[in-house]
């Protein structure tokens, strides 16, 4: 069920993410949906799938960029993978520690963004690419976080019965 | 005996093909792929693409938002119906002009062929500059064709798909475009900041510079054709004890708000092979 409603969901955001979200930016970072979607989900507890949405988006992503293509893929199913380390263990237990998962896993992929970047050869600014794009879109992304989680655990609920890890 | 958890294997599983994919598309095996998943992409990229641009139109438009407030729930119904004609039409309106333009602009430059083309995204990785747009090689598109405006010069395309190609903007810091200035007739190199700021680096200590100068594509290293307009010279930077001077530039196209471009299809660029040691 998830995978059906997940994959054209990450479809979606992966266009949103190359048109809406080109013009909505706070210097020159912007929200990553599909980041946020990945993270959201994997917050619910639904590890698997937010893997699978992770290579899903990923590659969708790498589509839509002059990144190689399965590298936005890889950094999101080790982000979700990351997080399910910690299943059910601690962020349940206060609202905003959500905030803190995101912190670190949108540093994670920023610096793998960067690390692309590198990897095909592009030059690149560090200073300019931490201050002005690295940590706007922490930014917006902690800023967002807070309403992706709270509506993922709202569509995690609605669905089938939650997953049972014996 | 510990048997491995089923949840680092199918991460380590959909690692491995993430990678394979990745090694498939370096060796070009995946092109095929590529522009066959680009089509469904690219028509939902456009289709998404159109509807931010009537919404933004839309709420653009204050005055006719407050009229249709005064009205009656029936009048409301039939004045939001007319009302979205008018965006559509709007569009159609701004498009045309564009269009028109551009025209003129291909006009007066008889010996260029041009391909005009609808931006349909931009680069999802916001440490490159560049656009998407809506026709690949179906359409005679290819590598290394120099994208204009009637303002100035665009890009290059560094990507082509059937249906879609990616144009790398002159404000990515990996185009370095050779440009000339008007009046001086010092040469230069085009340099893009992050930030999408735009300079021209490597200008000879004894030319005199001035503010308010055209830059130019100065056609050498053939990749781009000479004397298309990029910008012009709003500040230098001219120190003694430095080897070059540096002109800081205001560039003459909204690369923030590019529409429709046009790609010019009958230049081919003199390929550059590094000499072998």
């Amino acid at each position: 069920m998830g995978y059906l409603i997940g994959i054209p969901l990450m479809a979606l955001l992966a266009a949103l993410q190359s048109t809406l979200m080109t013009q909505i930016h706070f210097l020159d970072g912007r929200p990553d949906l599909v980041l946020l979607a990945v993270v959201g989900w994997s917050l619910t507890g639904r590890s698997e799938e937010a893997m699978a949405f992770g290579l899903a988006g990923g590659l969708l992503l790498d589509l839509y960029s002059g990144l190689p293509l399965g590298f936005s893929a890889i950094l999101l199913i080790l982000i979700a993978y990351l997080i399910s380390f910690a299943q059910g263990r601690f962020w349940e237990s206060h609202i905003l520690l959500p905030l803190g998962v995101m912190l670190i896993a949108s540093g994670l992929y920023h610096a793998g963004g960067i690390g692309g970047v590198l990897l095909i050869g592009h030059p690149i600014n560090f200073l300019a690419a931490a201050t002005r794009v690295a940590l706007p879109s922490t930014f917006l992304n902690l800023v967002l976080i807070l309403p992706v989680a709270q509506l993922a655990a709202g569509i995690s609920e609605a669905m089938a019965s939650p997953q049972v890890t014996v | 005996v510990k048997r491995p958890q089923p949840r680092a294997s199918l991460a380590f599983a959909l690692i491995l093909t993430a990678i394979g994919l990745m090694i498939l598309n370096v060796a070009g095996f995946l092109q095929p792929v590529e522009s066959l998943a680009l089509r469904p992409l690219g028509a939902i990229q456009g289709w998404v693409s159109l509807r931010y641009a009537a919404v933004r139109d839309l709420l653009g438009s204050p005055n006719d938002i407050t009229s249709l407030r005064g009205q009656n729930a029936e009048l409301e119904a039939q004045v939001a119906q007319l009302q979205q004609q008018i965006v559509s039409l709007q569009e159609q309106v701004a498009e045309a002009r564009i269009l028109a333009a551009l025209v003129n602009y291909a006009r007066e430059q008889p010996d260029s062929s041009y391909l005009a083309s609808k931006v349909i995204g931009r680069d999802v990785s916001p440490f490159l500059r560049s656009i998407w747009i809506g026709n690949g090689s179906d359409s005679g598109i290819e590598r290394n064709m120099p994208v204009v405006t009637e303002q100035g010069l665009v890009g290059r395309v560094v990507e082509v798909f059937a249906t879609a190609s990616r144009i790398q903007l002159v404000t990515d810091p990996a185009a370095a475009v050779n440009v000339r200035l008007q009046t001086s007739r010092a040469d230069g190199v085009l340099a893009a900041q992050l930030n999408g700021e735009l300079s021209v680096d490597l200008i000879d200590q004894n030319k005199t510079v001035t503010p308010g100068e055209l830059v130019l594509t100065s056609g050498l290293g053939g990749g781009f054709p000479a004397d298309i307009p990029i910008g012009k010279v709003i500040s230098v930077q001219k120190r003694d004890f430095a080897v070059f001077q540096q002109a800081v530039i205001q560039p003459s196209v909204d690369y923030a708000n590019l529409e429709i471009v046009l790609v010019i299809t009958n230049f081919r660029p003199i390929p550059v092979t590094t000499p072998s040691p």
